[in-house]
């Protein structure tokens, strides 16, 4: 008996997959993937009581699809461009930051219909009247408000395209997708059949339930299922996209705010749901309003997530080189990088050398009210001409370079009327996004030359206060009117100025010296390979020997003997420099000669700003 | 109306009862309004109110993000502060009718599960009209009823979460009971409703909206109300302490603290944990956060209860260091840098610096800093105009600012935190502190304490810091200290101390205040000086009483005792001893804090004045009034270089 139920499971588990349509009726396999769980446990007095925050095995299914089995490039990628040519009901892909957290909602998990359970799990919509509430399971999910990454540049939307949806549209004609419906359904069949023999619960099933809901919004003309577009009355500036995520069976802790990860789901839209609904007799829904009322379903999709990852600097790369990150590999890629650098600095070699360290740098730890690992970098000796010329390009590599960048022109209008701080609008209940809502790992250009002298107002006062706060312990101030919060960061800033920025207080500052002006232009190849090494070194573990403690100390003692003016800050950030500059050469662990490199650009530095 | 019940009290009754209650709230409370209407019933015939029971104090009280599905139908119990609070709604109660045919009024219509039906034919037996029954609005009956939005306290949201909120249902006498920003703890019924879409529509919403049905609310900070001078409430850090959450706890815990007997070195220890030695200058600086008494007498005289600090010192001495340590553990603490500092203004000025381009923000400082530590660095790069605003601000607390012809008083309850680097690039042990930092006496004497902090150029600190930047940086900070507060339960700690503890001088205290002033005063009647130095005055006795003040809070003593003045004595005397020495002669002279002169210095420029005196009267003698004036000056060329103002008054006698 028990053999054959262990055959028996194998079996489904083998059915299971490839037979169904994932992609284009996920819901189907979920449906049957549930109801095969629910038979097998059928021998207790409330079947499904154990399914609930637990997942019966269809995102396993899913999750075997799309990693093992190459799934994922079948996937489209959900976003603003092809919103209205997805089709409801079918599997998607969102990237996307974490921008605010809606909390948890209820929903009828399972209930029982006739004799048979039927879960409405990653959907909104029941295809049943639901039935008494003593046989139904209330189960929770939890709800994100996603947006795309600000300041996400253009290529690494390239990096995982998904099929071509106009395509796809064309070839998937609505029989088509009947069909393979259909085809799933029997399979589900099939395998009930097999598996329960004469077991009645799940034979009896009619056919029609798998197919309901999404013929029926198949049948919809195409116009009329087109969510539409209307991004101006959008709350996130220059965004007029975004995706409520909601995410199962996990504790809420793991997504943080701010996450930048991958969800792929189930995208579900209901256009007659959609319409709004003015005749609500009940008094009490006009009350209790929900904060997701105002995310309309026809402008942010809704995505049931199966599965979910977070995404590093790493995922947006092109193509994974599985090379291993030897030191003469990367030491190869940084020469390169190195002189493009200088190129682009009008052959500055000690401001180049800088920036490289600034841009691999990245917050190790946080000591009580120390950060330890940043490198905020000021370039100062520039005009409004030079920026122009130098800091054009610079943005151009950065933009080029990292996955998420800003440039943020710094003027006195800008700090009077730029919204920085994110605030908790609690009228709405939603987290309305400022400047400084960033990813972990964004970088930001200041340009400060065109800051000039005036009268900053409360506001303006307000986002130096904040900006100096991130320079100086990488944590931003969330305003929830009652009470401020602190959210810890990790942003890199890069100022551009005329002298030495006193509003925004880097950890380094070097004059810059250009000497030639020349226009370079990196190849695509280069540029992928500079990517990589960036993403790669900056992930890099650091391991260190403890001899090499004894002699940083001895080093540390003796400079400070020269030197009664070294303190704490210039001590640590040498060997954060120190740091950065060995695994920017691929070695895990800190020697001494990278240690002397670090005080030579020092005392480079030191002489020019004599 | 309604009768509380304490849920403690239903589970000494029974435990039974209690679970019963808070599992199945619906059915069990209905019994309990029925049993209660029986009683008073039988107490009081005449009573024709309905009376509810309110059930409050439930043994364990949720999280609100804690919230399951499986609490739905249950009673909770949770903490939380009002965002929102909707209008008052009348919800109809009892419906009247009105035949307009005939114009009977019908009974009393009971509204059931938010509908009402409409009687379809006039009751009278003569009319019997059918369907011209209208409502009568002004005999209905109508009950209050609100919605407010309740959210997680900041100290329940996990790291990179944000708070959850919830919807609270109230009924009659608990609406209005809580205004926006109001921390309460709601007892209620957790209860979730299915989304009709509209009865037309095929298909059902599988989704759930919950809400609380609020059975009793209870403000947790009705007490802050009565605390005047407290810090300001709705600062997070102020908050942390406040009284929510597991206050009572936590509170305990600082008690706790509060009691061990080396809790002052511990909180020294605590301060700054990873600068060394410079222990005295840190008790200074607990005594800042900490600070004493405002005091205002019903004259209107003002007496602040503010500590302010200089520190001076060489560069790399991590004195910007602790002024950004202390920046982050006071409250409204700001930082801010003497070279932008405008005193006044709610707006700042970004200002360029013409040659290097460098942009300077100009920010005013102390009023936004009211009721915290305004710390200041490179005090003495301040422009003088700020520097005097500084005066009024250190001594009334108080910052006037001219505009439109109207001079307002702003108030800058501000304890000032400054530090400035002497003037040559280090500090000149043989000049006195007046001539190191170009400081104006008057403005030096405002400081209660001031310490000097000097780069002794020592191999061992210099070690020391290195293996620590060097440990911060391999990630694996050394052990940390034992007996070493966290900067979160420090914060806690000084903003619960400044909040609560408001010491009185016992006698014995004054009395050793009396004792101690007088003999510092007599210190300075050295037997071999004729003058008398002043070594104390009536500012340091006002230090002494706040440094007293303070440090009986750190122990949340009410009374300050014997041992708190005499520490506050050592801690007066070693940064005395530091600033107020005078290098000629090696003793404490106030002098040289107030005018800048000490008195051995005066002396000596009253022993030359008089020796040139003494030597005009002779020359004049000998060469009779038409001597010139060069010839008279001739000889002292000397005296003229090393004491130009003393000089000046000669040719005149």
């Amino acid at each position: 008996r028990r053999e054959s139920e262990i055959h028996r499971r194998r079996k489904a588990e083998r059915m299971v997959g490839p037979q169904y349509d994932l992609v284009g009726n996920p819901l189907g396999a979920v449906r049957a993937t549930f109801e095969r769980a629910a038979a097998a446990e059928s021998g207790g007095r409330d079947p499904v009581a154990a399914f609930r925050s637990k997942d019966w095995g269809a995102s396993e299914v899913f999750r075997s699809f799309l990693f093992e089995q190459g799934g994922l490039d079948k996937v489209p990628l959900l976003d603003a461009s092809n919103l209205g040519l997805i089709k409801p009901n079918t599997l998607v892909r969102f990237r996307g930051m974490v921008q605010d957290m809606l909390g948890n909602e209820f929903y009828a998990g399972a209930f029982k219909d006739g004799s048979t359970w039927r879960t409405n799990k990653f959907t909104d919509f029941s295809p049943f009247a639901m039935p008494h509430p003593c046989d139904s399971h209330l189960w929770e999910r939890h709800l994100f408000h996603c947006v795309p990454v600000p300041g996400q540049n253009s290529w690494t939307l390239e990096s995982s395209p998904g099929p071509d949806l106009r395509q796809m549209a064309n070839c998937l004609t609505p029989e088509q997708r009947e069909k393979r419906k259909r085809d799933g359904d029997d399979d589900a069949m099939d395998v009930s059949e097999n598996g329960n023999g004469g077991s009645s619960s799940c034979s009896k099933k009619p056919k029609e339930d798998d197919v309901q809901i999404p013929s029926s919004s198949a049948e919809m003309p195409a116009s009329e299922n087109v969510p539409q577009m209307n991004g101006n009355d959008h709350h996130i500036p220059g965004s007029s996209f975004s995706c409520l995520v909601k995410i199962y069976d996990m504790p809420e802790s793991q997504v943080k705010l701010n996450d930048v990860a991958e969800f792929i789901g189930v995208y579900t839209f209901d256009p007659e749901l959609a319409a709004p609904n003015d005749n609500s007799d009940d008094i009490m829904f006009d009350l209790i309003e929900d904060v997701t009322a105002q995310l309309p379903p026809s402008k942010v999709p809704r995505l049931h997530c199966l599965v979910w990852r977070k995404l590093s600097s790493v995922d947006f790369l092109a193509k994974h080189p599985a090379v291993e990150p030897l030191p003469s590999l990367l030491k190869g890629i940084r020469q390169s990088l190195l002189s493009h650098l200088t190129l682009v600095l009008g052959k500055d070699d000690l401001a180049a050398n800088c920036l490289l360290l600034h841009l691999l740098s990245r917050l190790r730890t946080r000591v009580d009210v120390v950060t330890v690992g940043r490198l905020s970098l000021n370039f100062t000796g520039f005009n409004r001409e030079s920026v122009s010329i130098f800091g054009k390009q610079l943005n151009t590599l950065i933009q080029g370079l990292m996955p998420y960048s800003q440039a943020i022109p710094l003027s006195i209008e800008y700090l009077n009327t730029a919204t920085l701080q994110p605030r908790k609008d609690n009228k709405s209940g939603r987290l309305v996004t400022g400047v400084l809502q960033l990813p972990q790992g964004a970088h930001l250009t200041f340009d400060e030359t065109l800051l000039q002298s005036g009268s900053l107002a409360s506001k303006g006062v307000e986002n130096t206060v904040l900006l100096k706060n991130l320079m100086e312990s990488q944590m931003v101030e969330y305003d929830f009117e009652y009470y401020k919060l602190e959210m810890a960061t990790d942003v890199q800033l890069l100022t551009l100025s005329e002298g030495k920025s006193n509003i925004l207080p880097s950890d380094l500052v070097v004059p810059f010296r250009a000497s030639t002006v020349s226009a370079v232009n990196a190849t695509s190849e280069e540029l992928e390979s500079w990517r990589w090494y960036l993403a790669t070194v900056r992930s890099l573990p650091q391991s260190s020997e403890p001899e090499i403690y004894q002699t940083i100390q001895d080093e540390m003692v003796s400079a400070m003997r020269n030197d009664r003016s070294l303190g704490c800050t210039e001590l640590s950030r040498w060997l954060t420099m120190a740091q950065i500059t060995a695994s920017s050469f691929g070695e895990k662990s800190l020697s001494l000669e990278h240690w002397q490199m670090a005080k030579e650009l020092e005392r480079l530095r030191k002489e020019r700003m004599q | 109306e309604s009768l509380d019940v304490d849920a403690h009290d239903v589970f000494d009754h029974d435990p039974d009862l209690y679970g019963k209650m808070v599992r199945y709230p619906l059915e069990v409370l209905a019994i309990f309004d029925i049993v209660l209407m029986d009683l008073v019933a039988r107490m009081e015939p005449l009573f024709e109110k309905h009376i509810q029971t309110r059930i409050y104090n439930l043994k364990s009280s949720i999280c609100l993000r804690n919230l399951n599905p499986s609490d739905i139908e249950k009673m909770v119990s949770i903490k939380g502060m009002i965002i929102r609070c909707s209008s008052v709604i009348p919800e109809l109660k009892e419906a009247v009718f009105r035949c307009l045919v005939c114009g009977f009024y019908s009974e009393p219509v009971m509204v059931d599960r938010g509908r009402v039906t409409e009687p379809h034919i006039c009751q009278k037996e003569q009319c019997k009209a059918s369907n011209s029954m209208t409502l009568v609005h002004n005999r209905c009956r109508f009950a209050d009823k609100q919605i407010i939005k309740l959210q997680e306290t900041p100290d329940e949201i996990p790291e990179g979460g944000t708070p959850h909120t919830v919807s609270v249902l109230m009924h009659d006498k608990l609406v209005d009971a809580g205004k926006p920003g109001d921390r309460v703890e709601i007892t209620g019924i957790y209860r979730a409703m299915s989304i009709r879409i509209g009865p037309s529509q095929r298909t059902v919403k599988s989704i759930f909206k919950t809400y609380i049905d609020c059975l009793h609310i209870k403000k947790t900070d009705k007490s802050r109300l009565h605390i005047e001078d407290s810090m300001d409430t709705d600062n997070t850090n102020a908050s942390k302490s406040s009284e929510d959450g597991h206050v009572t706890d936590k509170i305990d815990k600082l008690k706790e603290l509060s009691k061990l007997p080396d809790i002052y070195d511990r909180l020294t220890r605590s301060l700054a944990p990873n600068i060394w030695e410079l222990d005295d200058v840190k008790r200074g600086l607990l005594c800042q956060l900490f600070g004493g008494n405002a005091l205002r007498l019903p004259s209107g005289a003002n007496f602040r209860g503010d500590i302010n600090i200089l520190l001076v010192g060489d560069p790399g001495t991590s004195k910007s260091q602790l002024l950004q340590y202390m920046h982050k553990l006071s409250p409204r603490g700001i930082y801010t840098s003497g070279r932008g500092s405008s005193a006044v203004g709610l707006t700042a000025y970004v200002a360029k610096d013409p040659e290097t381009g460098e942009t300077v923000l100009e920010s005013g400082a102390l009023v936004l800093s009211d009721k915290g530590v305004c710390c200041i660095d490179e005090f003495d790069k301040m422009s003088d105009n700020a520097r005097s605003m500084l005066h009024e601000v250190m001594e009334q607390q108080t910052v006037s600012i001219a505009k439109a012809g109207i001079i307002a008083s702003l108030n800058a309850r501000t304890s000032v935190l400054a530090c400035a680097n002497p003037s040559e690039s280090r500090y000149n042990p043989r000049l006195s502190v007046i001539d190191n930092i170009h400081l104006p006496p008057t403005l030096l004497s405002r400081f209660d304490l001031i310490y000097l902090i000097l780069d002794k150029a020592d191999e061992q600190t210099d070690r020391r810091l290195a293996k620590h930047i060097v440990s911060l940086h391999f990630e694996n900070p050394e052990v940390v200290e034992h007996q070493v507060l966290d900067l979160s339960t420090l914060v806690a700690y000084i903003s619960y101390s400044r909040k609560y503890i408001h010491p009185k001088l016992s006698d014995e205290a004054a009395e050793e205040l009396t004792r101690g002033y007088v003999a510092m005063r007599q210190r300075g009647n050295n037997p071999g000086s004729r003058k008398k130095v002043i070594t104390a005055t009536a500012r340091q006795i006002e230090s002494l009483i706040r440094l007293s003040e303070a440090l009986a809070r750190m122990r949340f003593s009410e009374v300050v005792g014997v041992r708190d003045v005499t520490e506050a004595f050592r801690l007066l005397e070693v940064a005395m001893q530091q600033s107020a020495t005078d290098h000629a002669t090696g003793t404490i002279d106030m002098d040289l804090i107030m005018t800048g002169v000490s008195s051995s210095e005066r002396q000596r420029r009253d022993n030359l004045v008089a020796a040139i005196r003494d030597l005009v009267m002779e020359k004049m003698q000998l060469a009779g009034p038409s001597m010139r004036m060069a010839e008279v000056k001739k000889p002292y060329l000397s005296v003229h270089v090393v004491c130009p103002d003393t000089i000046a008054i000669c040719p005149l006698s």
